[in-house]
């Protein structure tokens, strides 16, 4: 069943829709992601959910009621929110971040400080060591984990996501994701997701909303999309996806291009070919030590991966 | 430094009382700055017009000089703590209110959004978010406010406020260096000690820092309802300017009023440090009675006509006219006393006696062998020694020096003529003598009490007292009791009350 809807909702600023008759339901303990370019109205629709914004026209529901009957407070403390900025405050500690809405639900201090530790737990942030770091002391992926708890410290029904990962490096997005993952299916709430990336999304998402200009082009699972574009935006979308995808492989993976010069640098073949682009740029050629055997390789070898990567998928997706 | 030491371990009472007086000064203007400036601030973050124009406001307020803006209070809240606490406030909006307000504006927005989207309450967001992102900001701007008012609250002491300053301005007007420089180093001692405990509070808990402030304040507030609760109901407010002889004559007036009415309270003000500001605060009522001078009267306080200004050049009595003048402004001049207070040229005792000096003429005789130091204020005036040259016809070599140095350099005997002061205090000092003005060049300065007439009709018996006084003091013994308070450290009111017995004025009228 529905636990948010969106009903012909439109969002205009200065009489330009920025959302336009919008219409969306998101299910009990889905992982729901709106992906989309930027001006494509899925922060804005993100934020009509919890009411940073209202929406121009249009109704949107939370259990059945509509969101203005709700006191603002109350709903806020049932939707969590994690920001793109991550924007954990700055003259808090780390615990003190985690207990903003539980604090304002009066908890006890110990029922606080049990559930800070745990949550500190699960992400693999030893309490003693954390729980009174401030945020400028974390690096931006445990910033982002912070982030996080505090959205999920009161037990939300919903959280809300707006880019989360955008802002941080490739390796600590891809923790993030699958600890967000993990998370989820531990426990089993919903949540709404926005991303650009559409590789992310199809990662992550038990559905995928694609958005475009203000509208909902498709809805539907990460393999229908693949599978079924309703048009050739998402088509595209999808393409530039496993494009990007293409760079997540291993470089172990590459040793059928290996190529015949010698290398200094040297480096592990499970690092990502995202990661290793910045490297090949300072040295031209790494020398890879993977468990199926060194080899060396230089942008030729990339590039020469990249175009049969890319042949494949154009050949897929005529057929 | 021998003499700061020496001064700081005579006066060290008195400068333990002034120093709280100006901690207590500056802690209550900085508060009401605090409470005024950042409600305010936090007000306009949602009015950025308005903030603006605050802006300019409180700008505009901080570039009036301190001087004018405690004259200008003077007829609406009187003299004393109340207009120095209200001239520091204003002083300190700026910062506090510019620091405030820029602090709070600057605030990454992603904060703003994440307290919202947590449901935070507006109070909550402003006291758990803004305000301590925005408080280093904040807290410099109290900190330069807090610097700002500690240093001009030496200036409080000009208008009876007391403080530090007052060892700053008594040092300038006795020409005692150690004396300024004791005042101005406790000021500047204290700006970085607060400074410094404002740091620490910066850094200990919240809960402390509130901790300490709500005792002050309630420490403060509480020395001043007990200072209004046991002040005397019916007071007679009796103010004088800078320096020993209006201190003395103040106290005389004191006593002498006392006993003639023992049931009325009497409140000194002493050290007020510009004549507009008692003028102000006796026309407004602010004060009842002061010591002026017939000289000021004529040049400062009223406007003689041309005519009048005829009559009085030629070395006249001046008395008459100033209280004709006064008269017409609604103030009683009563009777004045014996001396002249007014510009003299001074020798060495030894000096008048070698060459038979008694009048300025005399110094005809030997004006070539004459070493003059005179200050550039005195050389360059038409009643100074241009009119020396001109009414004496007299030339001397003459070296432009200091007003503070110039009695020392007569006394080495680098000099062996100066200007100076009838009533001046060193003319004792170092056994000097005023020659004679025998051609009435310099302006007659005649002292006596200046009040309302309405407020002189209403107290006759206290006219009478105070006329006691008319045709007394000469030059010499005002020299002496000036001498007495200045270079012996006597108390102006032991001073003050020898004379009056010495002369049987304490006696009863009837």
């Amino acid at each position: 069943m529905a636990l948010i809807s969106l009903e012909h909702v439109t969002k205009e600023y200065d009489g330009k829709p920025v959302v336009n008759d919008l219409s969306l339901k998101v299910d009990q303990g889905e992982l729901f992601v709106l992906v989309g370019t930027s001006g494509s109205g899925k922060t804005t629709t993100l934020k009509m959910i919890n009411r940073l914004v209202d929406p121009t026209s249009g109704v949107i529901e939370f259990a059945d009621k509509p969101l203005t009957s709700y006191k603002m407070r109350d709903l806020r403390w049932d939707l969590g929110y994690v920001l793109q900025q991550i924007a954990l405050f700055p003259t808090m500690t780390v615990a003190q971040n985690i207990a903003v809405i539980p604090e304002m639900k009066g908890w006890s201090r110990q029922k606080i400080r049990t559930a800070t530790d745990e949550l500190l737990t699960t992400v693999d942030l030893p309490p003693a060591e954390y729980r009174n770091r401030m945020p400028s002391e974390l690096s931006g992926g445990q910033q982002q984990r912070i982030g996080i708890l505090r959205a999920l410290a009161s037990r939300p029904k919903v959280v809300l996501m707006d880019e989360p990962f955008s802002a941080l490096d490739p390796i600590s997005r891809t923790q993030l994701q699958d600890m967000l993952l993990h998370l989820h299916r531990a426990l089993k709430n919903t949540v709404i997701f926005v991303t650009h990336d559409m590789a992310e999304a199809m990662k992550l998402g038990d559905r995928i909303g694609v958005m475009r200009g203000g509208k909902l082009l498709q809805v539907d699972t990460p393999e229908k999309i693949a599978t079924n574009p309703a048009n050739d935006f998402v088509a595209d979308l999808f393409k530039g996806a496993q494009a990007n995808q293409g760079l997540q492989v291993t470089l172990s993976q590459l040793a059928p291009f290996a190529a015949d010069v010698s290398a200094r640098h040297a480096v592990g073949g499970n690092l990502t070919l995202a990661e290793a682009l910045p490297l090949l740029d300072a040295h031209e050629a790494l020398h890879v030590n993977s468990e199926h055997g060194a080899f060396v390789v230089n942008t030729h070898s990339v590039v020469a991966y990249l175009a049969s990567a890319f042949v494949d998928q154009n050949t897929e997706t005529k057929e | 430094m021998a003499d700061l030491w020496r001064t700081i371990s005579e006066r060290h009472g008195e400068l333990l009382s002034a120093l709280g007086q100006h901690i207590e000064i500056s802690l209550i203007a900085l508060m009401i700055a605090v409470v005024i400036a950042i409600p305010l601030a936090v007000w306009v973050q949602t009015h950025h017009k308005t903030a603006a124009v605050l802006l300019q406001v409180t700008g505009v307020l901080q570039t009036i000089p301190s001087l004018a803006l405690l004259g200008l209070l003077i007829p609406f809240v009187g003299i004393g703590t109340l207009p120095a606490i209200i001239a520091l406030v204003v002083y300190a909006l700026l910062p506090i209110f510019q620091n405030t307000y820029i602090g709070l504006r600057d605030i990454d927005p992603s904060y703003e959004e994440a307290a919202d989207a947590f449901g935070m309450s507006r109070l909550r967001k402003l006291f758990k978010v803004e305000l301590p992102i925005a408080l280093p900001v904040i807290l410099s701007g109290v900190r330069t406010a807090m610097v700002m008012i500690i240093g001009t609250a030496t200036l409080a002491a000009l208008i009876g406020a007391g403080g530090l300053g007052t060892f700053i301005l008594l040092g300038i007007d006795r020409n005692d260096a150690a004396l300024t420089l004791m005042g101005a180093l406790a000021a500047a001692l204290l700006a970085i000690v607060f400074s410094w405990l404002l740091n620490v509070m910066q850094k200990v808990s919240w809960k402390v820092s509130v901790g300490v402030v709500a005792v002050a304040i309630f420490g403060m507030v509480g020395s001043q309802v007990y200072t209004y609760v046991t002040a005397p109901k019916e007071t007679i407010t009796i103010a004088g300017k800078l320096g020993s002889e209006p201190d003395i004559l103040i106290n005389m007036y004191k006593e002498l009023i006392q006993k003639a009415d023992p049931d009325v309270g009497v409140t000194l003000k002493s050290n007020f440090g510009q004549t507009s500001f008692l003028y102000n605060a006796l026309r407004t009522d602010k004060i009842d009675i002061y010591p002026e001078f017939s000289g000021t009267v004529l040049a400062s306080l009223t406007k003689p006509s041309a005519a009048q200004q005829q009559q009085v050049t030629a070395g006249k009595d001046n008395y008459p006219l100033a209280k004709k003048l006064l008269a017409k402004q609604g103030l009683s001049y009563l009777k004045p006393m014996a001396y002249n207070n007014t510009y003299a040229l001074v020798v060495k005792e030894s000096f008048a006696k070698r060459y038979d000096l008694h009048t300025i003429s005399d110094l005809g005789k030997i004006a070539p062998s004459i070493r003059a130091g005179f200050d550039l204020e005195f050389i360059d005036r038409q009643d100074g020694y241009k009119g020396i040259q001109s009414k004496y016809g007299l030339q001397f070599k003459v070296d432009s020096m200091d007003a503070s140095l110039r009695y020392q350099a007569l006394d080495r005997g680098q000099i062996n003529l100066t200007d100076g002061y009838t009533t001046d205090a060193q003319l004792r000092q170092y056994h000097l003598v005023a020659l004679q003005d025998d051609k009435g060049l310099f302006p007659i300065y005649r002292g006596a009490p200046l009040m309302r007439t309405a407020f002189a009709e209403k107290h006759p018996q206290l006219v009478a007292a105070l006329n006691k006084l008319a045709g007394q003091i000469t030059e010499k013994q005002m020299q002496t009791m000036n001498y007495a308070v200045s270079v012996k450290n006597e108390k102006a009111a032991t001073v003050a009350h020898r004379y009056l017995v010495q002369h049987g004025l304490l006696k009863e009228v009837r």
